[in-house]
């Protein structure tokens, strides 16, 4: 299944400056898993020791918050992934 | 009323479709607290005193530093070292006699936040730390006075409205956010951002158009880009989740 991810710009020093890739997965968790295995450093800004999601980190699925339990939404072929960060300057 | 010195004053937006001579008269008795007076209070108020919003409290401990110049544009060269409220207090009052600018030189806490706020019509969110903007985002469900968020970090930013028992809040929202105290920012971004608040602020009091609520605006600056996320209450939300259950 064809997931397209949306990068947040924030990352791209992650990504090697890659803003858009694609994944395979049924389910978020998957997919991640998937991202992280195409960029490895992304494991340890999205992920804590334990692999929960970071809070910081803010999951949708074709524009919709994934929140709560972010990591078990399902995915379906042509869905849209975007990672974003929480950002709180003023 | 509208005396004939506010009449010729705001005439452009005035005769905005929609706006008139009511919606004037609304922004004049309007009372808006903005919360920070540093790179989104700076275009907020600005832009909130320049279209006659009636009485503008500002909330800034700090005083003004020279790095913050790049992006705090209500603060100068002539103003480090001062107080960033009573530089503020001087700029809006030369840019618009007829607004009241009342400025408190105060740390918002947990004890004091309730008495920040209280009597004011709308609160805008210009924080530069998430833990205050929690506070903020409480006290206004809390006291269901309507919050502007907004928030900034190199060339991103983000935005949102709140209306609190009808709207995802803040803490619906944001649950953590990326770790360091110092941000990277150009001043253009909370310039951006600010004056998206500005203009929530400014159709909510007037009663026009469509609001960033249930929303998140993700403003990419250096792709110059707009996205929305839609986002929901969460029942089980800490701030608002209890009124979200009463409906």
């Amino acid at each position: 299944m064809a997931i397209k991810v949306n990068i947040s710009p924030l990352l791209k020093h992650a990504t090697n400056g890659v803003k858009v890739t694609e994944v395979n997965g049924d389910t978020v968790s998957q997919c991640l898993d998937h991202l992280v295995k195409q960029f490895p450093n992304l494991q340890q800004i999205l992920f804590n020791k334990n692999g929960k999601l970071y809070e910081y980190v803010d999951i949708y699925i074709n524009g919709e918050s994934t929140y709560p339990k972010e990591l078990a939404k399902p995915v379906k072929d042509g869905d849209e992934l975007s990672i974003m960060l929480t950002i709180g300057g003023g | 009323m509208l005396t004939a010195h506010e009449l010729e004053r705001y005439d452009r937006q005035i005769m905005i479709e929609g706006f008139g001579e009511e919606g004037q008269e609304r922004l004049k008795k309007a009372k808006v607290v903005i919360a920070g007076g540093g790179g989104l209070g700076s275009p907020a108020s600005i832009y909130l005193a320049a279209a006659g919003v009636g009485m503008i409290r500002i909330i800034d401990w700090d005083k003004v530093e020279l790095s913050n110049l790049n992006r705090q544009v209500l603060h100068w060269d002539k103003d480090i070292g001062r107080r960033k409220v009573d530089s503020a207090t001087e700029k809006l009052k030369n840019l618009n006699q007829g607004v009241k600018i009342e400025a408190l030189n105060e740390t918002i806490t947990e004890a004091n936040i309730s008495q920040l706020v209280a009597g004011f019509d709308l609160i805008v969110d210009a924080m530069d730390n998430l833990p205050t903007r929690y506070l903020l985002n409480k006290a206004a469900i809390e006291k269901n006075i309507p919050f502007f968020h907004g928030a900034v970090y190199g060339f991103e930013g983000r935005a949102m409205t709140i209306i609190p028992g009808q709207t995802a809040c803040l803490r619906c929202v944001y649950r953590g956010v990326i770790p360091g105290e110092e941000f990277p920012v150009i001043g253009v971004t909370p310039a951006v951002i600010g004056c998206i608040q500005a203009t929530e602020v400014i159709k909510y009091i007037v009663g026009i158009g469509e609001l960033l609520t249930n929303k998140l605006l993700i403003y990419d600056g250096l792709n110059m880009k707009f996205t929305e996320f839609k986002v929901k209450k969460d029942p089980e939300c800490e701030h608002c989740g209890q009124l979200a259950r009463k409906e």
